[in-house]
């Protein structure tokens, strides 16, 4: 697909907006009044978020929905943050102005947009109601905010505007509002709760935005806050410029025709990523073109060579042309812990188990696969686990069976990690919620409605392989639970019944106490591992302790292994016994041999970490006599470990060779060409089509 | 017939639960308390007694899991105190006995049921009767109208002659929940035979046909499954004053056993089955031939009742061919039938036709 914008922009001339808007509402996001409204929401919140990370500001959104008329199903919205505001001068382009936004032109992960960003709202309001959306708007450096209410023209196409001004823009407590945004609109709209709401939908933006405080005031009146759990913005993240694996013709057209370049091998170089001197001239041979030809002047034949040189339908010395991954810096993950923190703070629950595999690349596109479990508490045991589905930190919310990530969940066996799900297949049922996010540069929708992800295998596997990894990790955590409870009715056994017995029956039968020692080895009969993790509020650290008594008749020797948040920054201190790592977040004693009757505790604090960061500590053992508590160490599990951590560790020197210093004689032509390297956009900006979210099918 | 313990031999008796468990903690083992297995699998027919007891398998609770150690520990509490019953002349309910134990801490019950079973754990063990402990039973005992005469002493301590036919009044003579000797003497009848019968429907049915009187015999209310002192006075008077007995139930799954019950022992009472079944007791309908023979309205079995049939298919109390007969022929009908239902014919079809027909087959009338 070229991008709606595009589509919109060669439409202009012969048709009228509204026309088009008819037309097009479904994908747009406006195809019912309930839609309508979350769009809107969405939308704004969406602008909001974008702003706020570009700013460097923890955003504060406040979204307000009331019904105005509601035999009309008129609705009033009012989206206001405290991002950096929009400079008088540029509120016409933001909101009247299509083709406005520098998101279309750098390939990078971003929220992108639902059809066409904020404009469509205005547009939409206009339709429906006839009235202009209203504009409040402070930056830092002026004292008053900017008022203006935008239209649109219908008849001439063109934004328009009136009434504006400026105001002194006073919050609640009286103070002069520092900078920030409001948009006040009124539309034709239904409010509706469920599932696929604006509540459902700020509930699912604040869970991977755990930076972003929100507020929503629904039209009864109620207010539902959810708070921001870190302090920490998500990483910059940075452009790249697209890869030829992931081009299509439309594109590449268009990337030669506006191009200055006099050579197609500096193009090439230049306006590619992974594409160094060397794969430059063999592309150019694959594609049997000659590296002088001047990329503006190709033709039709020619360019198709060159795309199949791309794609490896062209050899190079019988081989396709081999390239380099795009770098994948240009990715920013929301980080386990935020995902845990953001589940946690939204869904009552027990146990949260969160993932963020390293980042992947699928058909020249970085990509990378966060998920996450939360499991227990109050969410209903018999109906389905609640799927939330994100692309690039946006929720999706309809169409959730055609989408690639409910297709992975859908793959696994739950029922042997212990959730229901009929035959093994479908989405499971029981008291959890799954989260999966997928973050790339080019997000592939079944559809302009954007709400499901296109299939692709690679992205499947890696997805499904996360959920493979948390599904060991709940199944750990209810055996986990089974064998604590166990555990802790074994020592009321010995603690309290059989001393009560003992008392009791030489009461009865008028004899001493008899000594209990033998009884409790003989009932015990194992070795019992108990831990506590706690935080500690003095030393703000969390305090963790491994138990281990050995309740049977001989001497018993084992290697303990704990997790430890090693990842998210933790530091182990206090540990007097010592040990070595043994992989990451897995740190490993060797015990002096236990004799029967005798315990031993292992006991350290972690820092640099807040409550509740850290809350569960897996107890592993190696050794041949079972542990009560602890679980038996899996090798498999090491093994995931230590390849996600290869993994990661080739990625980033992989990320340095993207990076190489071209130095060979085509340097010239860099210099004549005033081309300088230090560029980080693309001197050809990419049509909006394949830049952001709005990939897929062109 | 059992022999009923003095309180010393009572007392003693529990001691030896006590020490079983006190030796094996000093012997450094989990402490222990041995059971006969209280299953269908563990029940045989008794030649020199005529009944079905427990057989030779054991269950060892041992304290090894929290809820066996509880067990132990709840028996303990339970010894001592019936022990301070016995001494102190007193009885009490299984009822009163489970709210006692909210004083036990950790050895309280956790259900009436807990504290049933347990009252019935240690009868087994013991060989004692849980008349011996001091305990009473909650459940309703049964009705009996008939000319037949007992003397029943009173709380008074007085001997209280009644006739059952002639003293009482139309829901008959109230059987206690003690019916020994020390409560209960019989002293004469002019009857046949005893015909005990499940609802209290057609037992009035009969009562108000005057079948009693006319038939010479007595009847008897079993209220559903039988308490231990209906299942016992039966066995009394059919033993002392040499009465045939003829039991009168619907005809399901579930008659079945009451009648198992009342004539080979209880699974649940296999200890004591010489000393509360009456071998000699006759089913008299509603049996599954019955069904066909007079026609009459019937229901379908339900899932349960299909279970119920093929477990006493397995059943050794009911491993005789008449009784495979009945079973099979019923799962084969798929029906069961009510006594009522002999209604269909009239009320006075049941004491006209069907009884005397039934009691003909059996030489009775």
């Amino acid at each position: 697909m070229s991008g709606i914008a595009q589509k919109l922009a060669s439409n202009q001339k012969q048709v009228a907006i509204s026309e088009f808007f008819e037309k097009n509402k479904h994908f747009l996001g406006f195809d019912s009044p309930v839609r309508s409204l979350i769009t809107a929401v969405k939308e704004a919140v969406d602008n909001s978020l974008d702003a706020c990370e570009e700013a460097r500001i923890l955003p504060s959104i406040k979204v307000k929905v009331s019904k105005i008329d509601t035999k009309k199903d008129i609705i009033e919205l009012v989206v206001e943050d405290n991002g950096p505001g929009i400079p008088q001068k540029s509120i016409e382009k933001v909101f009247g102005q299509l083709l406005f936004g520098s998101r279309f032109h750098a390939i990078r992960q971003s929220r992108g947009q639902q059809g066409i960003g904020i404009t469509g709202v205005v547009m939409y309001s206009q339709l429906t109601t006839g009235k202009p959306t209203h504009v409040k708007s402070k930056i830092a450096t002026e004292s008053t905010a900017a008022v203006v209410d935008i239209g649109l023209d219908t008849r001439k196409n063109k934004a328009t505007k009136s009434n504006s001004g400026r105001e002194i823009w006073l919050l609640d407590d009286g103070e002069m509002k520092k900078h920030g945004l409001e948009v006040t609109t009124r539309m034709k709209a239904k409010y509706q709760k469920g599932r696929q709401s604006v509540w459902q939908y700020l509930r699912m933006t604040s869970i991977v935005n755990p930076h972003a405080e929100i507020t929503f005031t629904d039209p009864d009146g109620e207010t539902h806050h959810w708070p921001r759990v870190t302090e920490r913005l998500p990483g910059k993240v940075e452009s790249i410029k697209p890869h030829p694996h992931g081009i299509e013709l439309g594109q590449l057209q268009r990337m030669l025709t506006e191009s200055t370049d006099s050579r197609l091998s500096v193009f090439l170089r230049t306006n590619f990523s992974g594409v160094s001197t060397r794969a430059a001239k063999e592309l150019c041979s694959a594609a049997e073109l000659d590296v002088k030809v001047k990329p503006k002047q190709m033709n039709p034949d020619q360019i198709r060579a060159l795309l199949e040189s791309f794609q490896g339908e062209r050899m190079f010395n019988g081989k396709p042309v081999k390239l380099l991954n795009p770098p994948t810096n240009c990715l920013s993950p929301i980080e386990e812990m935020l995902i845990k923190k953001g589940l946690s703070k939204t869904i009552d629950s027990r146990y949260a188990i969160t993932m963020t595999r390293a980042p992947n690349v699928s058909q020249g596109n970085p990509y990378q696969v966060e998920v996450g479990l939360i499991f227990g508490g109050n969410m209903a045991a018999d109906k389905p686990v609640e799927v939330l589905r994100f692309a690039n930190r946006v929720p999706l919310m309809y169409q959730q069976g055609g989408c690639l990530l409910t297709k992975a969940i859908e793959s696994v066996d739950w029922r042997q990690y212990g959730l229901d799900q009929a035959g093994g297949k479908g989405v499971p049922k029981g008291p959890a919620a799954i989260l999966v996010h997928l973050a790339s540069t080019n997000v592939q929708f079944t559809s302009e409605a954007k709400e499901a992800l296109a299939d692709n295998a690679e992205v499947m596997e890696e997805v499904r392989k996360a959920m493979l990894e948390m599904g060991r990790g709940l199944r750990k955590h209810l055996e986990k639970k089974k064998k604590m409870a166990k555990t802790k009715e074994k020592f009321e056994l010995i603690n309290d019944i059989l001393p009560a017995i003992a008392a009791k029956s030489a009461q009865i039968l008028e004899k001493p106490i008899p000594n209990l020692a033998g009884s409790i080895t003989k009932i015990m009969s194992a070795v019992i591992c108990e831990s506590t993790t706690e935080w500690n509020k003095e030393t703000k650290s969390v305090d963790v302790a491994i138990k281990i008594y050995n309740y049977t008749a001989r001497s018993r020797a084992y290697t303990i292994l704990a997790t430890w948040p090693e990842k998210s920054g933790g530091l182990m201190t206090n540990n007097e016994h010592g040990g070595r790592k043994e992989a990451t977040g897995v740190w490993a004693w060797k015990l002096e041999t236990l004799q029967p009757g005798e315990n031993i505790t292992i006991s350290y604090s972690l820092q640099g970490l807040e409550k509740g960061d850290w809350t569960e500590t897996d107890v592993f053992f190696r050794g041949s006599q079972e542990i009560i508590g602890a679980m038996k160490m899996d090798e498999k599990y090491l093994e995931e470990i230590r390849n996600q951590e290869k993994i990661m560790n080739e990625l980033n020197s992989s990320n340095d060779i993207g990076d190489e210093k071209i130095n060979d004689e085509e340097n010239v032509d860099q210099t004549v060409e005033a081309m300088p390297e230090s560029i980080p956009e693309p001197a050809i900006k990419p049509p909006s089509g394949q830049s952001t979210l709005f990939g897929g099918e062109q | 017939m059992a022999v009923r313990m003095s309180a010393e031999e009572t007392k003693s008796a529990m001691q030896t639960v006590v020490s079983e468990m006190y030796d094996k903690i000093v012997k450094g083992e989990p402490p222990t308390m041995t059971l006969p297995v209280r299953t269908k699998n563990n029940i045989g027919f008794d030649r020199k007694l005529g009944v079905y007891k427990y057989g030779k398998k054991k269950s060892i609770r041992d304290a090894t899991s929290l809820g066996s150690a509880k067990q132990l520990l709840r028996a303990l509490h339970v010894i001592e105190f019936i022990e301070d019953m016995i001494d102190s002349g007193k009885s009490s309910t299984l009822r009163e006995m489970y709210y006692i134990s909210e004083s036990w801490g950790l050895g309280k019950f956790g259900s009436q049921n807990e504290s049933n079973n347990l009252a019935e754990d240690l009868e087994i063990v013991t060989k004692c009767l849980r008349e011996d402990f001091k305990l009473r039973p909650e459940e309703d005992g049964a009705r009996i109208i008939g000319n037949l005469t007992l003397q029943e002493r009173n709380r008074r301590g007085e001997w209280m002659r009644i006739n059952a036919r002639d003293d009482v009044g139309d829901s008959g003579y109230g059987v206690p929940y003690n019916v020994e000797l020390e409560k209960i003497e019989f002293l004469e009848h002019d009857i046949n035979f005893l015909m005990a019968i499940e609802t209290g429907g057609m037992f009035d049915r009969l009562v108000e046909n005057g079948f009693d009187e006319d038939y010479k015999c007595g009847l008897l209310h079993l209220k559903g499954q039988p308490a231990r002192s209906t299942r016992r006075i039966i066995k009394r008077m059919s033993e002392e004053w040499d009465l045939p007995v003829v039991v009168f139930l619907d005809g399901d799954p579930w008659s079945f056993r009451i009648f198992a019950s009342i004539a080979y022992g209880a699974i649940k009472t296999a200890h004591i089955s010489e000393y509360l079944a009456t071998p000699s007791a006759t089913y008299l309908g509603i049996t599954s031939d019955d069904i066909v023979a007079y026609d009459l309205p019937s229901d379908d079995l339900s899932k349960k009742d299909i279970e119920a049939l093929n477990a006493e298919l397995s059943d050794p109390r009911f491993a005789d061919s008449w009784w495979q007969d009945q079973i099979n022929m019923m799962l084969e009908l798929n029906k069961k039938a009510e006594q009522q239902s002999l209604a269909k014919y009239g009320l006075d079809f049941v004491t006209d036709t069907y009884l005397p027909e039934k009691l003909a087959e059996l030489g009775l009338a």
